[in-house]
């Protein structure tokens, strides 16, 4: 069906030949809209990283002078944090590391832990399952900021305190409930069939999981190791609160040392904060299309 | 439990072939799978129990004296921190959302600029909170801010100062919020316009519906679900927001647009009274326990649809 | 005890006779141990080298092991206040801000007693940094030392001295008064305006309810100035009917409400966070301010042009001709009871307030932080006559200031209370209840001493 046909049969009286040149006209004007809009978008977006960029690119003194384009540009910043050559930046690829690894375990664990649980509760079938996944769900009823000073005290119980493993902790414990939410809605779509013919083939529920369930799930587990990851790379207060050490500590907060002086050099703090963004933008870019199939199917069937 | 006895059984069968005894059946499985099942729930069980059970225990007990509350209450800035979590909950919660929906339809756009576009879009989610919302507290800043300054050379109207006025810091502190967790949720409502059938769309082709029509008659029903579920995360997520309003508006000014997560981190850290600041969070139980409930609820419905 | 002879009292005054006249006031042990220590990254590099130096020093001459962790601040202020919730600490803690988890920790009897590390240099140390240290605990209902002090600080002038000369002033005719001081500088920004500095202004009012010290500085030293010093009293009890106290909370309310609405200082100031102000102080968004200690100066040690064009003033005197008084911080070291190594923490502090280890250790830091002894600083040239003349055009009057003057302690360190009146930022929002709620200031005064009240009697002091 053309979609002049479908105009010609909508229009309640016009004739098809006026229809055409209308339909092109508001469709030309609906795109320049889009633009607009488009463009709206991008300032919108890039505003408040422009002005990082900009203090990134200042030279010390104009930091804080009223300007809209640096006055001085100098690529100054980049060049001491990638160097290390501050003492708050000593151990920046430490920290940047400990940030990886804070956020690949996290990410791991997360996927691991999510798709066994969802694999139990929805392959299996076992009774009560939706007794876990109710549980997963009620640890969103405790914001995690609201979790964070019981957290906290705790981890110093465990004898965990500046830990790395105390922040994967806290964000597998934030990430599983959303994973087993998408795991379960996506395996939706994959057949039960297909677990009952290995069964009967004399499959153990391990290799069931292992070499059909995990594969067949690969683009929810793109999606759900996505947000995991960027939850990790993002979060502020979990890191701030569990981690002390210059060495232990994470990029993020390693920029919250800035605070604490009375004269800090904001360039290289926003010229490290950019440093830190690629990654995950990287990440995203990469896993674009896996995310987003993965993210749906089951979400949103009728 | 669900179902009936009968429904029991045809579980445990669809799984095991084999013909058993119902009473063998151990959580509607024979006992080998059983135990597998067992052992594939320990890993998040005991995750669950150390670093969820346990610290939600632990900050029960330390928010379970009732002097806190008193204190608490007597607070002269507690009113106004519990009226400006809801506003922010509310208002941030519900108008990021529909920017959110409004914008996945946007993004659907077969344009050859909507792939980049949506890249760049990212953005906001994937740079560090930190240094983000500190970079939009000098924007805003009356004197030498990157907005006001834009808009004086543009326009030679000086703007007023953003974050002088309870109004202003508050509409600020949303404003922010919005813009960092925007392409998050655009994404996930993405995903789930793009999983709705063509064959839909062109049935509905068919009947006549376009534009508008089409959303409230196709898109959105089938959306409704994912969307009510993303805004009740959304609004316990932002009950507990701390990063934003403590960088952009500092609670100030005159400590007017604390929220509930900032004056718990300043009575448990300043004030060094943790149990304090443990009570400060735990207040918002009355309105968390209905959020939770209702998702509970609309994720259940969601699976027993299918 | 009938055993107790003469001889034996003899014998034991003479032993100790000889380990005190030993004056090797540490132990050195046969057995190393252990302690675990936090202390808190200074704001140079140089600090931490100073430290690092000194526990170098102190494990060769003891033997004694210290396993220390330098934190940041306020990752310093969560741990302490987590550990000592959960009585998982370490040995020692050093915390270089705010004092409220020393005084709420040693009210609830959660500190060692310390005073006999104290004991042998008190007649030396500074009355301010030993009244700093000397809590109440409501558990023993007494008053004891329950941190041994090491370094101090106060509250200078920070002004532009090129730009009062721009504006066409001469910074010797600065006034020598509290509030004609203040005041000398209002014309200045008209001046500086129309010779082209578009968004300069006078002053820098740390005005905010933003922490954690800047707007509880800048009203304290106004408070004392205008007389209200007894406030608080050493044994605990506020004082607002005081007609002293009262007039001079008015006044200084008064005086800031009108600076601000006369537009004398940044609009934003009422939102400042603690950097923003030194921010705004570099960028010369102002030609002076109040702040604590002169790392504004020396954070622009190394670039000598705007080191020298910046001048630092110690205190005039008060309306009523008399110096007015200081407050000054003191940052002790304390030891909680839950502590494992306590001896050995005992130790080290003992080393640390060696005055001789203590000039070393606090010159290392480039004089930010002042010492407890005065006799020091009278008998060291470094502090009062530095041979860095630009260096010295800054530490002499913030050490004048800090040690030869008149001064109070925090007041939390008399009623822990106190801390909530601090940290609940009441004076801040008793300014915003005038600019904003259109409040007279001594209606705004009166709803402010109500909440004082209220915070100080939820800590009862008996001694």
């Amino acid at each position: 069906m053309s979609a002049t046909t479908l105009e010609g049969a909508a229009a309640p009286g016009g004739g098809r030949t006026s229809r055409k040149p209308n339909y092109r006209r508001r469709r030309l004007w609906g795109e320049v809209g889009a633009v607009a809009f488009a463009i709206v978008l991008v300032i919108w977006t890039v505003g408040p990283v422009y002005n990082m960029v900009m203090v990134a690119l200042d030279r010390h003194d104009d930091v804080f002078s009223s300007h809209v384009f640096p006055p001085d540009p100098t690529l100054n910043s980049f060049w001491i944090v990638v160097s290390e050559g501050y003492w708050y930046l000593e151990y920046f690829w430490h920290q940047f590391a400990n940030s990886f690894y804070v956020g690949i375990g996290t990410t791991f664990l997360t996927l691991f832990i999510g798709s066994l649980t969802s694999f139990v509760i929805g392959r299996m079938r076992i009774n009560g399952g939706w007794v876990i996944s109710n549980l997963a769900l009620m640890t969103y009823m405790i914001p995690a900021s609201f979790l964070a000073i019981p957290f906290y005290l705790v981890m110093q119980y465990y004898d965990m305190s500046n830990s790395l493993w105390a922040c994967i902790a806290a964000y597998v414990v934030f990430a599983t409930p959303y994973a087993i939410i998408v795991f379960q809605q996506y395996s939706v779509s994959i057949p039960i069939e297909i677990d009952e013919s290995a069964r009967i083939d004399g499959a153990s529920p391990w290799q069931i999981y292992w070499r059909l369930y995990l594969p067949l799930m690969a683009p929810a587990l793109v999606a759900v190791g996505t947000f995991a990851l960027l939850l990790a790379w993002n979060d502020f207060l979990y890191q701030f609160l569990l981690l002390s050490s210059k060495r232990n500590m994470t990029v993020s907060v390693a920029l919250a040392q800035f605070l604490n002086s009375d004269e800090a050099p904001w360039n290289y703090m926003m010229a490290a904060a950019i440093i830190y963004s690629i990654p995950p933008i990287v990440a995203y870019y990469a896993f674009r299309r896996r995310m987003t199939s993965g993210l749906t199917m089951g979400g949103v069937k009728g | 439990m669900d179902g009936s006895a009968a429904q029991v059984v045809d579980v445990g069968a669809r799984f095991d072939v084999r013909p058993r005894i119902r009473s063998a059946l151990w959580l509607g499985l024979n006992r080998a799978d059983a135990i597998w099942a067992l052992a594939f729930l320990v890993p998040y069980i005991v995750t669950f129990v150390l670093f969820v059970i346990y610290p939600l225990l632990y900050g029960l007990w330390m928010g379970s004296k009732p002097s806190l509350y008193t204190d608490l209450f007597s607070d002269p800035i507690y009113q106004d921190t519990a009226i400006n979590t809801l506003i922010y909950v509310l208002v941030g919660v519900n108008l990021r959302m529909v920017m959110a929906l409004g914008l996945s339809g946007f993004f659907m756009r077969k344009s050859w600029w909507t792939k980049p576009l949506l890249i760049l879009f990212i953005l906001p989610w994937a740079v560090p909170a930190l240094p983000t919302f500190l970079s939009i507290h000098w924007m805003l800043n009356g004197n030498w801010g990157l907005l006001n300054n834009l808009i004086w050379d543009v326009t030679g109207w000086n703007a007023p100062s953003w974050l002088d006025e309870r109004s202003y810091a508050l509409t600020s502190d949303i404003v922010a919020y919005i813009w960092k967790w925007l392409p998050f949720w655009t994404v996930i409502m993405l995903a789930g316009r793009m999983a709705i059938p063509r064959e839909l769309y062109e049935a509905a082709d068919v009947d006549g519906a376009t534009g508008s029509r089409r959303f409230w008659h196709v898109t959105f029903p089938l959306m409704a679900n994912l969307y009510l579920v993303c805004t009740l995360l959304g609004m316990l997520f932002t009950m507990g927001d701390f990063t934003t309003v403590y960088f952009v508006s500092g609670g100030g000014p005159a400590n007017s647009t604390q929220v509930l997560a900032t004056l718990g981190v300043r009575d448990a850290f300043v004030m060094s009274e943790p149990r304090l600041g443990v009570a400060a969070v735990m207040s918002a139980i009355p309105v968390l326990v209905p959020l939770v409930v209702l998702l509970m609820r609309r994720v259940r419905a969601a699976a027993v649809e299918r | 005890m009938s055993t107790i002879s003469r001889r034996s009292v003899l014998q034991a005054s003479l032993g100790l006779a000889a380990a005190a006249g030993l004056s090797r006031p540490y132990i050195a042990n046969a057995a190393a141990k252990t302690a675990s220590v936090w202390w808190t990254q200074g704001f140079i590099p140089e600090e931490d080298a100073g430290f690092e130096k000194m526990v170098a020093d102190y494990q060769k001459v003891s033997g004694n092991r210290i396993d220390y962790s330098i934190l940041p601040f306020v990752a310093l202020e969560q741990k302490m206040v987590s550990a000592l919730q959960t009585e998982n600490t370490p040995d020692l803690i050093a915390y270089d801000g705010i004092q409220t988890t020393m005084v709420m920790s040693a009210y609830a009897n959660k500190l060692v007693d310390v005073s006999d590390i104290v004991a042998p240099h008190e007649k030396d140390i500074a009355k301010v940094a030993l009244q700093s240290m000397k809590l109440y605990n409501n558990v023993e209902k007494r008053r004891a030392y329950y941190a041994v002090p090491f370094k101090t600080a106060s509250v200078p002038f920070h002004v532009w001295g090129s730009l009062v000369e721009k504006a066409g002033y001469k910074m010797s005719d600065c006034p020598d008064t509290w509030v004609e001081r203040w005041n000398w500088f209002k014309p200045m920004q008209a001046k500086l305006r129309a010779d082209g500095m578009r968004q300069i202004y006078s002053i820098g009012l740390q005005m905010t309810t933003n922490g954690p010290s800047d707007g509880n500085n800048l009203f304290h030293y106004w408070l004392l100035a205008m007389g209200g010093g007894n406030i608080v009293t050493p044994d605990g009890h506020v004082h607002l009917e005081d007609p002293k106290v009262k007039n001079a909370v008015i006044e200084t309310v008064r005086w800031i409400c009108d600076t601000y609405k006369g537009g004398y200082t940044p609009p934003g100031c009422i939102s400042w966070n603690d950097a923003d102000d030194n921010n705004g102080f570099h960028s010369k968004l102002f030609l002076m301010d109040l702040d604590g200690t002169i790392s504004t100066e020396l954070a622009m040690f190394h670039r000598p042009e705007d080191f020298n064009n910046c001048v630092t003033l110690g205190l005039p005197k008060g309306p009523d001709g008399k110096p007015s008084p200081a407050m000054v911080g003191a940052i002790g070291g304390m030891i909680p009871t839950a502590a494992k190594n306590i001896d050995v923490a005992k130790d080290f502090m003992r080393y640390v307030i060696e005055p001789k280890v203590n000039s070393d250790f606090l010159k290392a830091g480039l004089g930010r932080w002042a010492p407890i002894y005065p006799q020091q600083v009278k008998d060291d040239s470094f502090w009062l006559h530095n041979e860095n003349p630009q260096l010295a055009r800054h530490l002499t009057p913030y050490v004048e200031e800090t040690l030869l003057g008149a001064s109070y302690p925090d007041y939390m360190v008399y009623n822990p209370g106190y801390a909530d009146v601090e940290a609940q930022q009441v004076w801040g929002q008793t300014y915003a209840s005038v600019y904003k709620d259109g409040m007279t200031p001594e209606k705004a005064v009166d709803k402010a001493f109500k909440q004082v009240e209220q915070l100080l009697a939820r800590y009862p002091t008996t001694a």
